[in-house]
């Protein structure tokens, strides 16, 4: 791997202070997946790093060094994008959780850096449902967490009008009395990326729950737990 | 290196500072030990006094030695504004200003989803209870321009507004005396967003 890399396409994960002055930067790049960076100094009051490393903002950064932590030492904003706002800022801050603990560090997912961005354009649309169901499906597809939909684990199609059942690395497999039922219907959609029918959608949310529960393991998903405690002020 | 046990509590003290890493915490505790120890014995007195009489004002949440801060008791504040800022020290900046007529609520934090901040650990269902006196009109976020910050500005929005209370949003673009040569272009896209009629 390269020492020097220059003015990559990147978005900010997420930042957290690093020793008496210096931030951590997660971020996510076109060309080399999840990286940690050091911004130096970059807590500092009068820092012209600190207020470039905004999330949700199309940068470019520049970075040197090898290994795990490498060392920031540009940031460019991109130009274009404006911020989220409201519901579509917390979704952002959800599909920015799914990549940071789901995504292994500095490898390449050059695909889903564009599913990301696509993601963060489309939520400010009416109904930020549908596409974070994609936007999982897309993640978990590219990960390999997701068996393909359109055809059970022996191989055979999947019919419209069949009940499936999803076995956690197998994929799909016939109706079992006491796992969550899949519609064949909806299998097809999700597999075609088309969550448009409401049935879809709300096994599609139970589907891409369970299967992301089961991969992050016993690590939280605070934007998940924010929304519920939110919610319930 | 192995410190006296009372020496490596006070390091392990001053470590807790925010900014202050083992070596400057380290140093710290030497110069205070060896070149100042009135005021090492000033700042102990002062520490425990301070955590002894401050507390959260019943109204704004600010630092009091009394149930409610003097500033909340204040009868010639307007008592139909109220700003929530995110740190004592937005307050300050805001004080310092002579701009703002009104009371205040100091949340003490910002929501953080990535970190698991959220409502519960900051004061929002005070705050809620705080505005909902029924003599506060307007609700004014004054919460930071960061991610967190806009965050937490949306969710007390919302909440407020589902409480009939009228909310705005302080406005950001172009500072004070600024040229659009100098300005950050985020800063000029977020002024042209946000631009109002003439």
């Amino acid at each position: 791997m390269a020492d020097r890399i220059d003015a990559e396409p990147a978005y900010i994960l997420h930042t957290y202070p690093w020793k008496e002055t210096s931030l951590i930067v997660e971020a996510f790049t076109a060309h080399h997946g999840r990286v940690s960076l050091v911004a130096r100094g970059a807590r500092r009051a009068h820092s012209a790093l600190k207020a470039k490393l905004l999330a949700f903002q199309p940068l470019w950064l520049s970075w040197f060094g090898k290994g795990g932590l490498k060392t920031l030492h540009a940031a460019e904003w991109q130009g274009g994008a404006l911020h989220l706002s409201g519901r579509a800022l917390m979704c952002g801050f959800y599909i920015s959780e799914l990549i940071l603990k789901l995504l292994p560090p500095d490898d390449p997912h050059e695909a889903l850096y564009r599913r990301y961005e696509e993601t963060l354009a489309e939520l400010s649309a009416a109904d930020p449902q549908p596409v974070l169901r994609r936007f999982e499906l897309d993640l978990l597809s590219e990960l390999g967490y997701a068996q393909t939909l359109d055809q059970t684990a022996a191989g055979t199609p999947v019919e419209a009008g069949g009940r499936y059942a999803y076995t956690l690395g197998v994929g799909v497999s016939p109706a079992a009395p006491d796992a969550p039922v899949y519609a064949g219907g909806s299998l097809l959609a999700m597999a075609a990326r088309d969550f448009s029918d409401p049935r879809t959608l709300a096994e599609a949310k139970q589907l891409m729950r369970a299967l992301i529960n089961h991969y992050l393991g016993d690590k939280p998903l605070h934007t998940r737990q924010l929304l519920l405690d939110l919610q319930a002020l | 290196m192995m410190h006296p046990p009372a020496l490596a509590a006070l390091i392990d003290a001053l470590h807790a500072l925010p900014g202050v890493g083992p070596k400057s915490a380290a140093r710290m505790a030497y110069h205070l030990l060896q070149r100042d120890r009135t005021g090492a014995g000033r700042l102990a007195a002062s520490l425990t006094a301070a955590l002894e009489r401050l507390h959260p004002c019943e109204r704004c949440n600010n630092f009091s030695e009394t149930p409610v801060c003097e500033l909340c008791a204040n009868p010639r504040r307007d008592p139909r504004l109220l700003a929530v800022v995110e740190m004592p020290v937005d307050l300050n900046r805001l004080e310092e200003t002579h701009a703002y007529p009104g009371l205040y609520f100091v949340l003490m934090g910002r929501l953080s989803p990535l970190d698991g901040v959220g409502p519960r650990q900051i004061g929002l269902d005070r705050l809620l209870k705080r505005a909902q006196d029924g003599v506060t009109e307007e609700v004014i976020l004054a919460t930071n321009f960061t991610v967190e910050g806009e965050a937490t500005a949306h969710y007390v929005g919302e909440l407020l507004k589902a409480r009939g209370l009228a909310v705005t949003r302080m406005a950001r673009g172009v500072p004070a005396g600024g040229e659009l040569e100098y300005v950050d272009g985020l800063t000029i896209a977020q002024a042209y967003a946000d631009r109002r009629p003439l």
